[in-house]
């Protein structure tokens, strides 16, 4: 048996409005991406698209998603990304564009380049946090974080 | 005159060109067109199948003759299969049914003067 093999497009989403960012939905996006897969490749681009590519993973709180295409076609729908300036859902129009982070083999090595890119954000806006309660603010935040997992990794402990 | 001398060329380099030889078909025989027309509806073809980025893709339209309706396209050898696969589906020319019939292809427009289709060897 053959692994059948696909790339994974890390990608960000940027809105202009951020109160819409939660209207964001997998759907909406799969028809956004194709459309713009169609204007740039046409038809196609547009057969290329539909065959085993799937929108994976949305997260409307941080603007992260995970595109799915099959290898030999990634580039088709990789260059027609810069190209979507608008999301419809509910027959609303949230204008934003995308960004490629980060192209993968496995969702595995994806996340793993997305968590080093959130440290890395981390680092770059700790120094401009202008009061010290501001950063102890986000201390907090990021200890809370670390010690739920902890804690979860304590529970497991005990089970054992 | 001396005779032609027989003389043996190879290229070895893969050719930056490709020359095309298509006719066009029209369902009503007695419709003209000109060469803008020609390319335009050539255009439209590769924008429909291969969207903008085809559209982009430089192709020439060196001769056209307008009593026959066929025409020489230069096009760089990487855009030959989209060329070629875009005139094929085109079906429409003004709502009229079209089809092209691709002639001769070949790297050298030399080779394009000639049809060894069209011999008479009998006579």
């Amino acid at each position: 048996m053959v692994r059948v093999k696909s790339r994974y497009l890390l990608c960000e989403i940027h809105v202009s409005d951020p109160s819409k960012l939660l209207l964001l939905e997998d759907r909406a996006i799969t028809a956004a991406v194709k459309d713009a897969v169609t204007s740039a490749h046409g038809d196609y681009g547009a057969a290329q698209c539909s065959i085993g590519f799937s929108v994976k993973y949305v997260n409307a709180h941080t603007g992260i998603l995970f595109l799915r295409c099959p290898k030999s076609s990634y580039r088709l729908i990789w260059s027609a990304l810069p190209f979507i300036t608008s999301v419809e859902r509910k027959g609303r129009r949230i204008s934003c564009f995308l960004s490629c982070l980060h192209v993968g083999g496995t969702i595995r090595t994806c996340q793993k380049f997305l968590i080093r890119y959130n440290t890395q954000q981390l680092h770059r806006m700790l120094p401009k946090c202008k009061t010290q309660e501001e950063k102890d603010q986000v201390r907090r935040a990021i200890l809370s974080s670390s010690t739920y997992m902890l804690k979860g990794k304590e529970h497991k402990e005990e089970r054992d | 005159m001396q005779p032609a001398v027989f003389e043996r060329v190879v290229v070895k380099n893969s050719p930056v060109y490709q020359y095309m030889k298509v006719s066009l078909v029209l369902e009503q025989a007695q419709t003209k067109l000109t060469a803008v027309e020609l390319k335009h509806l050539i255009t439209t073809g590769l924008k429909s199948l291969y969207g903008e980025v085809g559209a982009a893709f430089p192709f020439d339209l060196l001769t056209f003759e307008e009593d026959t309706l066929t025409a020489v396209l230069r096009v760089y050898s990487r855009g030959l299969v989209r060329l070629w696969s875009s005139i094929t589906l085109l079906g429409f020319f003004q709502q009229q049914r079209c089809a092209f019939r691709v002639l001769q292809v070949s790297p050298y427009l030399l080779a394009l003067t000639g049809n060894s289709r069209d011999l008479a060897l009998d006579s």
